[in-house]
C-alpha cells in the first residue's frame, strides 16, 4: 500500500519549511531510512529520511518549494499505484465549489470578492511600479514607495529599485516628483512636460499628505560636522569603553556646603560637572597617554597641560568648546568658564576658535539620569569621559547595609593610543580623587 | 506575352462582324422507349435511375420532416444544420451523375445533397464488389463498415455499398463522428473521395475556381477523367466563376502548351438553372445574360454551351455523353445550362414570398418523381409493382440508416472531453513530404546550365566584406536569389509543383524571382495566369486537393483582397473540414510594395493571422528566404508566403559564412534573434527589421542601451521561447511591423508576451507601426512607415525616458486616447 510522506512540523512556531534538495526521483527504489530529502527552516537545514521501504512514486514539490508543514510531499509505494489521493489540494482547487452543490455560485463569490480586499489592505495610494520593480523590491525586501520613479510615464522600473537597494532611499516621494520635473528627464515626453510645468508642486504635494509618515529634510552645517566627526571616529578608532563608579558622598557634601557658604564668596554656583572637571584636569597630569592627540595613527602629541573639551546639548546640535589650560585654573575659575563657554555654545555665536584644541573632553548626561554610555572619542583625542546620573547603592559597613549616592563614569579610550590598564589606573586614581574630593583640593 | 505570337495592328482594327455561333436549347427528342428500343438502356438502367431519385427524394423529405415536425421514421430528431433540399432536382443529378466514373470529379454546391448520392449510387454500380470492399474497409479504418454491416439487411456487396455510403454521409449531415469528414463538413461540405465525389462548397460559385484546379491538376499531370463543377443559376453572377471559366478555357493551352498538354481543361461548369438565386429570379430580376447558355459566348470556342432539360433524365445523359467526348478530345472546358426547378423551398425556413403557388403547380406537373415513373410503365418496360418495389427497398434503406446514424450509442457525437484534440489536430499536417510525384520532373536543362544558376554562382553570398562593410548590392547574392534557388531545387525534385501568377513567364514575375525559370521549365509547369486572383488561389487549391504542389503569387499582397474568398475561406478551410482527408499543399507567395500608394502597400499578415488554418511566414534575409522556403514547399499545408518590396536586393548580413548551396530548412515558427543584447527586445515582423537595427545602433551609441533584435520570421506558428526568454532579460520590449497599427497581429503578439511575462515586464509593451491611414505615395513614406526615429520615441516615452531627448512622434497615452477617439 502506498505511503505518503510529509513534512514534518519541526517546531511548534514553524509554518512551512523549503524543501532545498530531493535526493531521490520518482520512481528510484527506496529503502526505510534512506535519505529523501534536505529542507530547511529559517533556522536549520534537516534532513527527511524515508521510514518504508518502497518506490518512490510521485514528488509533489520540487527544489525550492515551500511546503505548509504536514503537508504530503512524496508517495512511496508499489509501482502502478494511485498517487492522486494523497496529491495535497492547490489553492485553487480548495477554493473551488463542489461542482454540483447548489450554493455554488456564493461560495464563488465568497473569495472572489474577499481576494482584491485583501490585496487591497495597505490604505494608500496607487504606487505606480512596473511588475518587474514590484517582483525585484520583494525579492529584496526594500520598500518600493521609497524608490524614486525615473521609468517612463513616472513608473517606478527595475534601474529604481536597483538603486534604492544600492544607495537606501534618496528622497521623499514628494520630493523625488519635483525633482524629476525640474531635471526636466522628460517623462511623459512632450505632451506633459507642460502639464507637469503647470503644477509641479500640486502634484508632488499630494502624495505627501497622504502618507506623511517620514520627511526628509537636508542635514544642517553642525549636523553635517558632527557626522562626519563621529562617523570618522568610530571607523578610524579602536575604541572601547570602561565604567567605573565611585561614592560621590564627599562631593556632594562639599557641594552643599558650598551651596549654603559660597554665596558670599561668589562660589554658590558650581557644579558637580566642575568638581569633575576639576578633579580629571588635574588627575589627567598622571596619565598623559590620555591627555594627547593620536596623529596620522602614529604619533602621539603629549600636552603640556589639559585642554578640557565640554560636550554642550545646543539646539543645533553637540559642540565642544574648549577650557584652555583647565589644569592651571581653580575650581571657581572652571566653574565661571565653563559656564561662559556654554553660553556661548547655545547661543549659536560662539568663535569657533573656542571649539578647538582640546586634549580630552568631558559628556555630561548625568542630568538625563543615564545610568552608562559609550561616548565618542572626538578626534584625534584619545579618550572621552562620560559623566553618568546619580544612583543610590546599598553597601555592607560592618554588617550593616547602608545606602550611599554613587556616580558612574563611563571612559571611551582609543586603544591604539594606550591599553586596558593604564586607562583603568587613570579611572581608578579619579574616583579615588573624588571620593576624597576635599582632601584632593587641598593638594 | 510571348515574343512567338505577333500583335498585328491591322487585324486589331480592321472592320466587320464578331459572330457567335447559336447555342442549342433542348434539342433532345426521344422518348424512353425509342433509347430502349435502341439498346441504350437496359430494364434495369431505366430502373435504376428511378431507384436514386427516388433515393434523393426521401433523403430530402427525411431532412424536411426532420427539420419540420422533429422527427422521421416516428423517430424523435433534431437537425440544427443547413437544409438546402433538392426536392425538384433530384433527375438533374441523376442524370449528370449517369456516365461519370471513379476518374471523373463532381463538385457541388450548397445545394448538393442531390448531387452527391447520384454520384455515389453511380460509383457503387460501376465499382467491383472488390473495389468497393476495399473502400469501405479501408475508410476510418473500416469501423463504418464494420458498423454498418452489423445493422444491415444487405444481401449484396452493392447494397451493403448503399447502406454504407447513406450511413456515412446522414452521418456527415448529423455531425457525428462517423460522418465521412467526422462531421466537421456537414450538409455543405460533403464529399467522399473514393466515390469521385469532392467537396460540396458553402460559397456560391466556390466550387468553380476549385474544381478548375483539380482539372489543371488532371492536366498538368496527365491524368483521367472529367471535371464537374456545379453551380446554381445564381452563381452565374458571381466574378470568380468568370475568372475560372475564362482560366480553363485559355489560348495558351491551344496556343502555347506543348505537345501532349495541349487543349483546354477537362471541366463542365453544370449550372443547374432553377430560375431563382435564393429568392431572386435570374432571368428577368438580377441578371442580364436572358438565356444562361448565352454565358458560354465568352469565349471563342462558345465553351460548347447548351441547354438541356435536367428534368429528363435521359436527355441530360445523352448531354453528357456528348459533351465527356469533347472534353477527353481535349477540347474544353464546356458550359452547360440545366433547366431545373426547386419544388421546396430554398431551405426549410423558406415562406416563398418571390413566387406563387400557382408556378409551384405548373411545374410540379412536370415532376420527374411522377413523370418518370409512369413512363417505365406505360412504355411497357416494367410494372407497376416493380417499380414500387424499387421505390420501396430505397425508402427501407433510408430509414434504417436514419435510424442507425440518429442513434446516439451507435453513433456518437466527437466526445471533444476523450478527444480534445479532434479539430485541434488536423488544422495542420506539419509534415515533410519532398516530393508529391512519382514521375520524372519535366524540366528543360540541366539546373547547372541555367543562365540565373550561372549567375548567382558568380555572387558574394555573404552582404559584408572581412571587415564587416557592406558589399555593393550588385555582387551579392540577395533575397531574390535565395527564393530563386529553393523554387528551383524543388522543381527539380517534385513532378507535381507547378508555379503561375500573373506575368511569371517570360517577363520572370514582376520582381524578377524566377528568372532563369522560364527556360528550365515547360508551359504546364510555368505559365501566366490571367489578371485573376480568385482564378489564382482557387485554382491552386483544386491542385492541391487533387494531390498536387502549387505556388502561386498574387503580384501585390494588396490583392488579396480580389481573392478573399479563395483564401479565407478555400484555402485556409478544407484541410479541416474535410478531417485531414484532403490537403493543400499550397504556397501563395505575396510581396508588400511600398511605392505605390494605398492600394499597392498594405502589410496584410494581420489579415492572414487572423484566418485559422493559413500559415503565415515573412522572411527578410536571403538565408532565411530560402531556408523558408524550402521548408514551405516540402509541406503540404497552405502557406501565405510574405516578401518585401523593399529588400528583394539585400544580401545576407546575419547568417555566418552567407547562404550555403545546398538545400537546408528553416523551421517555420521560429523568431531569429538578430542581435543579441541585453536592455531592450525588439521584436519585428518584415522589413522593418533593418529599421529597427538602426534604432537600435542609435540607442545603443547614444544612450547606451543594448538592444536585443529578434527576427519573427514566421507569424503562424510562432514560437514565443525565445522572444519570453529575451523579455526575461530585458524587462522591456517594442514591437514593429509596417502593417497598420489598428488590428495589427503584434497587438496579440503584446498581448501574449504581457501575460507569460507579467511578472518580468518593466514598462508595457510598446508597438511601432504604421499610421491607420491609407499609404501615402513614396515621397511621404516616411510619414506613414516606421522609421528608426520612431523607435526612439516610443523608447523614450514608454519604455525608458532618454536624458535630453525630444520625441518627433507621440507615442502618448493621451494621444493614443485621441487617435482612437476619432478612428484613426
Amino acid at each position: 500500500m502506498a505511503t505518503p510522506v510529509m513534512m514534518p512540523k519541526v517546531g511548534i512556531s514553524v509554518e512551512s519549511c523549503v524543501i532545498t534538495k530531493w535526493h531521490k526521483a520518482v520512481g528510484d527504489t527506496v529503502k526505510a531510512g534512506d535519505l529523501l530529502f534536505t529542507y530547511e527552516t529559517d533556522k536549520s537545514t534537516l534532513d527527511e529520511a524515508a521510514t518504508v521501504d518502497g518506490t518512490l512514486l510521485d514528488i509533489f514539490f520540487n527544489d525550492g518549494d515551500d511546503v505548509p508543514c504536514m503537508l504530503n510531499v512524496a508517495v512511496i509505494g508499489n509501482p502502478g499505484e494511485s498517487t492522486a489521493e494523497f496529491k495535497p489540494a492547490t489553492e485553487e482547487e480548495e477554493a473551488a465549489p463542489a461542482p454540483a452543490a447548489p450554493a455554488a455560485p456564493a461560495a464563488v463569490e465568497a473569495p472572489v470578492a474577499a481576494a482584491p480586499a485583501a490585496a487591497a489592505a495597505p490604505a494608500e495610494g496607487f504606487l505606480k511600479i512596473s511588475p518587474r520593480a514590484r517582483a525585484l523590491a520583494e525579492k529584496a525586501g526594500v520598500d518600493a514607495r521609497y524608490a524614486t520613479a525615473t521609468g517612463a510615464e513616472g513608473r517606478i522600473c527595475e534601474a529604481d529599485i536597483r538603486r534604492l537597494i544600492e544607495q537606501g532611499p534618496a528622497a521623499t516621494k514628494a520630493a523625488a516628483g519635483a525633482d524629476l520635473s525640474l531635471a526636466g528627464t522628460g517623462i511623459g515626453g512632450k505632451v506633459s512636460v507642460n502639464d507637469l510645468g503647470a503644477a509641479p508642486a500640486a502634484a508632488a504635494s499630494a502624495p505627501a499628505a497622504a502618507v506623511a509618515e517620514y520627511e526628509d529634510v537636508k542635514m544642517s552645517g553642525v549636523r553635517k560636522a558632527i557626522s562626519k566627526a563621529m562617523t570618522t571616529s568610530l571607523q578610524s578608532m579602536a575604541q572601547l569603553t570602561h565604567t567605573i563608579s565611585f561614592d560621590a558622598t564627599n562631593i556632594l557634601n562639599f557641594r552643599k556646603q558650598l551651596k549654603a557658604n559660597g554665596e558670599a564668596l561668589g562660589m554658590g554656583n558650581i557644579t558637580l560637572n566642575d568638581i569633575i572637571i576639576y578633579a580629571v584636569s588635574r588627575v589627567l597630569k598622571d596619565h598623559k597617554d590620555l591627555n594627547a592627540n593620536l596623529i596620522d595613527g602614529d604619533t602621539m602629541r603629549y600636552f603640556s597641560h589639559v585642554h578640557m573639551g565640554i560636550a554642550v546639548d545646543t539646539p543645533r546640535g553637540l559642540l565642544v568648546p574648549t577650557l584652555m589650560n583647565a589644569d592651571q585654573k581653580s575650581l571657581s575659575e572652571i566653574s565661571v568658564e565653563a559656564k561662559a563657554l556654554a553660553k556661548e555654545a547655545q547661543s549659536g555665536n560662539i568663535n569657533p576658535e573656542k571649539l578647538k584644541g582640546g586634549s580630552f573632553t568631558i559628556s555630561n548626561l548625568g542630568v538625563f539620569g543615564i545610568e552608562s554610555f559609550t561616548p565618542v572619542i572626538n578626534p584625534p583625542q584619545t579618550g572621552i569621559l562620560g559623566v553618568n546620573g546619580m544612583q543610590t547603592r546599598v553597601r555592607e559597613v560592618n554588617g550593616e547595609l547602608k545606602a550611599y549616592q554613587a556616580m558612574a563614569l563611563s571612559l571611551t579610550y582609543d586603544h591604539r593610543a594606550l591599553d586596558g590598564a593604564p586607562a583603568s589606573r587613570f579611572l581608578k586614581d579619579l574616583c579615588t580623587a573624588l571620593e576624597n574630593f576635599t582632601v584632593f583640593l587641598a593638594k | 506575352m510571348p515574343k512567338s505570337q505577333y500583335v498585328a495592328p491591322k487585324e486589331m482594327f480592321k472592320a466587320g462582324k464578331i459572330k457567335v455561333a447559336d447555342i442549342p436549347a433542348n434539342q433532345y427528342k426521344k422518348t424512353m422507349r425509342e433509347e430502349f428500343d435502341a439498346k441504350n438502356y437496359t430494364k434495369e438502367d431505366l430502373l435504376g435511375i428511378y431507384s436514386d431519385m427516388v433515393a434523393i427524394r426521401e433523403f430530402e423529405t427525411m431532412l424536411q420532416t426532420i427539420k419540420l415536425k422533429g422527427n422521421y421514421n416516428d423517430k424523435e430528431f433534431t437537425y440544427p444544420g443547413p437544409s438546402h433540399l433538392a426536392i425538384g432536382e433530384e433527375a438533374t443529378a441523376v442524370g449528370q451523375a449517369y456516365l461519370l466514373d471513379e476518374n471523373d470529379f463532381i463538385f457541388g454546391t450548397h445545394r448538393s445533397h442531390h448531387e452527391v448520392i447520384a454520384k455515389g449510387m453511380s460509383a457503387i454500380k460501376k465499382l467491383s464488389d472488390e473495389k468497393l470492399l476495399d473502400i469501405m474497409q479501408t475508410v476510418q479504418g473500416g469501423r463504418l463498415y464494420e458498423l454498418v454491416k452489423a445493422h444491415s439487411t444487405a444481401k449484396t456487396t452493392k447494397q451493403l455499398a448503399k447502406d454504407f455510403f447513406l450511413y456515412g454521409l446522414m452521418a456527415e449531415l448529423f455531425a457525428k463522428d462517423n460522418g465521412f469528414s467526422r462531421g466537421l463538413g456537414g450538409s455543405m461540405h460533403a464529399f467522399f473521395l473514393p466515390f469521385g465525389i469532392f467537396p460540396n462548397n458553402a460559397i456560391v460559385g466556390g466550387s468553380a475556381p476549385v474544381g478548375t484546379g483539380v482539372a489543371l491538376y488532371k492536366k498538368c499531370n496527365n491524368k483521367k477523367g472529367i471535371i464537374v463543377a456545379n453551380a446554381g443559376d445564381g452563381a452565374a453572377a458571381r466574378g470568380p466563376v468568370y475568372e475560372s471559366m475564362n482560366f480553363a478555357n485559355m489560348d495558351q493551352f491551344r496556343e502555347l502548351w506543348e505537345e501532349g498538354y495541349k487543349g483546354g481543361l477537362p471541366i463542365i461548369f453544370n449550372f443547374n438553372n432553377n430560375s431563382y438565386g435564393m429568392g431572386g429570379q435570374t432571368k428577368g430580376e438580377t441578371m442580364a445574360y436572358g438565356e444562361l447558355a448565352r454565358l458560354g459566348a465568352m469565349a471563342a470556342n462558345g465553351m460548347h454551351a447548351e441547354r438541356v432539360n435536367g428534368w429528363n433524365p435521359l436527355a441530360l445523359i445523352e448531354c453528357y455523353k456528348r459533351k465527356k467526348a469533347i472534353l477527353e478530345a481535349g477540347e474544353g472546358p464546356v458550359l452547360l445550362d440545366v433547366i431545373t426547378y426547386r419544388l421546396s423551398g430554398h431551405s426549410t425556413s423558406d415562406v416563398m414570398t418571390y413566387r406563387t403557388q400557382d408556378e409551384v403547380n405548373d411545374w410540379a406537373q412536370y415532376d420527374p418523381m411522377v413523370v418518370y415513373p409512369k413512363e417505365l410503365v406505360s412504355s411497357g418496360i416494367c410494372t407497376q409493382e416493380e417499380v414500387d418495389a424499387a421505390a420501396a427497398e430505397v425508402i427501407a434503406r433510408n430509414k434504417a440508416m436514419f435510424m442507425l446514424a440518429s442513434d446516439l450509442e451507435l453513433s456518437p457525437y466527437t466526445d471533444f472531453n476523450k478527444n480534445p484534440n479532434h479539430i485541434a489536430g488536423i488544422m495542420f499536417n506539419n509534415e515533410t513530404v519532398k516530393t508529391l510525384g512519382t514521375e520524372e520532373p519535366d524540366v528543360r536543362m540541366k539546373k547547372e546550365d541555367n543562365p540565373r544558376v550561372q549567375q548567382i554562382k558568380t555572387r558574394i553570398r555573404f552582404g559584408k566584406d572581412a571587415n564587416g562593410k557592406l558589399l555593393p548590392k550588385t555582387k551579392v547574392y540577395n533575397i531574390r536569389d535565395g527564393l530563386f534557388e529553393a523554387i528551383l531545387d524543388k522543381f527539380y525534385e517534385d513532378s507535381t509543383l507547378i508555379a503561375y501568377g500573373e506575368d511569371v513567364r517570360d517577363w520572370n514575375g514582376a520582381f524578377a524571382v524566377y528568372r532563369g525559370l522560364t527556360e528550365a521549365l515547360p508551359y504546364h509547369r510555368l505559365f501566366n495566369s490571367p489578371i485573376a486572383e480568385s482564378a489564382i488561389v482557387g485554382t491552386a487549391v483544386g491542385y492541391g486537393m487533387a494531390g498536387g504542389r502549387a505556388l502561386v503569387e498574387l503580384m501585390y499582397c494588396d490583392f488579396i483582397g480580389c481573392a478573399g474568398d479563395e483564401i479565407f475561406n478555400q484555402m485556409a478551410k478544407w484541410q479541416a473540414m474535410s478531417a485531414g482527408y484532403l490537403k493543400v499543399p499550397v504556397t501563395l507567395r505575396v510581396s508588400v510594395g511600398s511605392k505605390y500608394g494605398a492600394q499597392h502597400s498594405q502589410d496584410w499578415t494581420s489579415l492572414i493571422a487572423h484566418i485559422p488554418g493559413l500559415k503565415v511566414v515573412f522572411p527578410v534575409t536571403p538565408y532565411d528566404a530560402k531556408g523558408l522556403m524550402n521548408t514551405v514547399l516540402n509541406g503540404t499545408d497552405p502557406v501565405v508566403f510574405f516578401e518585401s518590396q523593399r529588400i528583394y536586393d539585400m544580401g545576407e548580413l546575419f547568417h555566418e559564412g552567407g547562404v550555403p548551396e545546398e538545400q537546408y530548412s528553416i523551421p517555420l515558427g521560429e523568431p531569429d534573434i538578430k542581435k543579441p543584447g541585453k536592455d531592450l527586445t525588439i521584436l519585428t515582423i518584415g522589413a522593418t527589421l533593418y529599421r529597427a537595427l538602426d534604432a537600435a545602433k542609435i540607442l545603443e551609441e547614444k544612450y547606451n542601451i543594448s538592444c536585443e533584435v529578434i527576427d519573427a520570421r514566421s507569424i503562424v506558428p510562432f514560437n514565443y521561447e525565445k522572444v519570453i526568454e529575451s523579455v526575461k532579460k530585458t524587462g522591456k520590449i517594442l514591437l514593429a511591423s509596417d502593417a497598420v497599427a489598428r488590428g495589427n497581429i503584434l497587438n496579440d503578439f503584446a498581448h501574449h508576451i504581457t501575460s507569460m511575462a507579467f511578472d518580468y515586464l518593466d514598462a508595457p509593451p510598446v508597438i511601432v507601426a504604421a499610421e491607420n491611414w491609407i499609404t501615402p505615395a513614396f515621397e511621404y513614406d516616411k510619414e506613414f512607415f516606421p522609421q528608426p526615429e520612431w523607435f526612439i520615441d516610443a523608447v523614450n516615452e514608454k519604455l525608458i525616458p532618454l536624458p535630453g531627448y525630444v520625441s518627433t512622434k507621440s507615442y502618448t497615452n493621451a494621444e493614443e486616447l485621441r487617435k482612437a477617439k476619432v478612428g484613426l
